[in-house]
């Protein structure tokens, strides 16, 4: 059928491809947690401060603001996470002012002399920023991430149930969820730019949460979560191709089409 | 549990199936036919001049980059369409001047598409932004075809440049761009003469483009907003434009009336001046005749303003 072939010919339509087949698997195992852990408002915060780890990246006249972007969500996640456990105000709060707080210093300094339209792209996300060399950058994580839940799921999963018990159990449980953070943070920056900063936070949660709607253990979560995930993203970018919208918002609005029948079909079977 | 593993596979192939099907419907119906040679334009003033240069020759297709609406390109973003649309293309025709920010990745991914930039040949004014800094990347002024005289450059250079890219056509392509030359000359006329009655003065613009308006006309900018897409104003910059009307004795501020309105109606009730909305001619229905019908227009306004 020539409707699979006629946009490989293009490379930047490979270039996509390729990343979104490594990126939507970790998105969706990143997405396990985060929905287990009821992260959501977490991530969502991280990915609005990649619009300030740019802003940082142009006032310190970094040429290439991805790093700057990844240095600051890392120091970001750290921080949210430390500030979030010891203060007494219960997190979403914190996350809120945390996240507002970084929209406003990035919006202020990208708006400076009124320049913010050459950034607004980041917000839906435009795929033809996906380089070479972006994607050995999301290989290098891919199998980073790999390791790390290969080695620490299990005291992740414990962590989740409880913190006091993983404690007991003599898990080091700062670590565990400042890794965890990290590398949320690293993923979400990498993706950014061709996502979107609108909708990054879907791309986690959704696979994840339809997911969780029909599958009865741990090893099933996984499972539909990977499958929901790399069906979105490949879908979505062939389908954002032919009829010309950008594709980050195509990938999301089938996810949430895969949310909602999970979700009835859940609970007819209860 | 099998009902499940059943449930997941016809839920996904039926998403699978009514998508690809919605979108073999919705493609089926832009197909083009046979051509041998494709030009690309990246915006409407582009399109217009090579409009009128194509002509009706045959066999040349002649498609524009950006939607109608997106204007301006500052900040445009090409998508996987224009990608395609480029990658089969002979010619690709743009302003220049930094309009097109995406030009390098253009020219990086197909190194043998021609890339005609119309601007290539005419100096361009200042950047007209106080500060200096602005979004066109601190290339100078590149909207230059608000300028009949310089539009009129811009055409024998992209006739100079499809002649030279498609020779078997150059003859056809020269021809139309004298005629179309022709017809741009009494504009030209009519904007000298705008520019003995108007007897200098200042004004003050809430865009960019009209730098070349003003400089036709014999005025001085006395200071340059530069509204459009996206600006978000401080309160800083709208005390300039006041200051600056009462210090030049300012009468006239030439606006946009998308993006300019609402600065145009906040000065017509702080300060006596007088607003005329221009078009910066980026919009419209790709008709042939639109630079010359919306040229046409803006001087019939400037007339009614400057001419008692």
């Amino acid at each position: 059928m020539e409707m699979f072939t006629v946009w490989w010919e293009y490379g930047f339509m490979r270039n996509a491809f390729f990343a979104i087949l490594i990126i939507t698997p970790l998105f969706a195992l990143l997405g396990t947690m985060i929905v287990n852990n009821k992260m959501a408002f977490f991530s969502d915060a991280l990915g609005h401060c990649a619009l300030t780890g740019i802003a940082v990246g142009v006032v310190l006249g970094i040429s290439d603001t991805s790093l700057s972007m990844v240095l600051f969500a890392v120091v970001f996640a750290l921080l949210l996470n430390k500030i979030s456990k010891k203060s007494a105000a219960s997190t979403d709060t914190i996350i809120s002012v945390f996240s507002s707080c970084s929209i406003a210093v990035g919006l202020a300094i990208l708006s400076k002399g009124g320049n913010f339209s050459k950034y607004s792209g980041l917000l839906v996300g435009d795929i033809l920023s996906i380089t070479g060399r972006e994607i050995f950058y999301l290989i290098l994580i891919f199998a980073a991430t790999l390791g790390f839940w290969f080695f620490a799921f299990n005291k992740l999963n414990a962590v989740s149930l409880n913190r006091t018990l993983a404690k007991s159990r003599g898990i080091n449980v700062n670590l565990i969820e400042n890794l965890f953070a990290v590398f949320l943070a690293l993923i979400v920056m990498l993706s950014i730019k061709w996502v979107g900063i609108l909708i990054i936070n879907a791309l986690l949660i959704l696979p994840a949460a339809s997911s969780r709607n029909i599958a009865v253990n741990m090893r099933e979560y996984h499972f539909f979560s990977i499958v929901f995930s790399l069906f979105c993203g490949m879908l979505g970018l062939i389908i954002s191709y032919f009829t010309n919208v950008a594709t980050g918002p195509m990938i999301v609005i089938l996810a949430s089409v895969i949310y909602f029948c999970t979700y009835f079909y859940g609970k007819k079977i209860g | 549990m099998r009902r499940k593993y059943g449930f997941v596979a016809a839920m996904l192939s039926v998403i699978l199936l009514l998508s690809l099907g919605l979108t073999a419907l919705y493609t089926g119906q832009e197909k083009g036919g046979k051509r041998a040679f494709k030009i690309v334009t990246s915006f409407f003033p582009m399109y217009v001049i090579a409009e009128n240069i194509v002509g009706d020759a045959a066999q040349v297709s002649l498609e524009n980059l950006s939607e109608p609406k997106t204007g301006c390109l500052h900040d445009y973003q090409l998508t996987p369409a224009d990608m395609k649309l480029l990658s089969d293309a002979d010619v690709f025709i743009v302003n220049g001047g930094g309009i097109e920010s995406f030009l390098a990745d253009v020219a990086a991914e197909y190194p043998k598409l021609q890339i005609i930039s119309a601007c290539g040949d005419i100096e361009l004014l200042e950047s007209g932004s106080e500060e200096g800094e602005h979004s066109h990347e601190e290339e100078g002024n590149a909207h230059a075809w608000m300028s009949v005289s310089r539009y009129m450059q811009l055409v024998d250079t992209v006739a100079g440049g499809l002649a030279a890219a498609d020779t078997a056509r150059a003859k056809l392509y020269n021809e139309n761009a004298k005629a179309y030359r022709q017809r741009l000359l009494p504009l030209q006329k009519e904007m000298e003469a705008l520019k003995e009655n108007a007897g200098g003065g200042a004004v003050v613009s809430l865009h960019e483009a009209y730098a070349y308006v003003a400089q036709d006309m014999g005025l001085q900018v006395a200071y340059t907003l530069n509204l459009d897409e996206e600006r978000q104003v401080s309160a800083g910059e709208v005390a300039d434009v006041l200051a600056a009307i009462g210090e030049n004795g300012v009468k006239f501020v030439l606006a946009e009336e998308i993006y300019g309105k609402e600065m145009g109606d906040m000065l017509l009730r702080e300060t006596d001046v007088r607003v005329i909305y221009l078009d910066t001619l980026v919009r419209g229905d790709y008709e042939k005749n639109s630079y010359l019908d919306g040229m046409r227009e803006n001087i019939r306004l400037l007339r009614e303003a400057f001419v008692q």
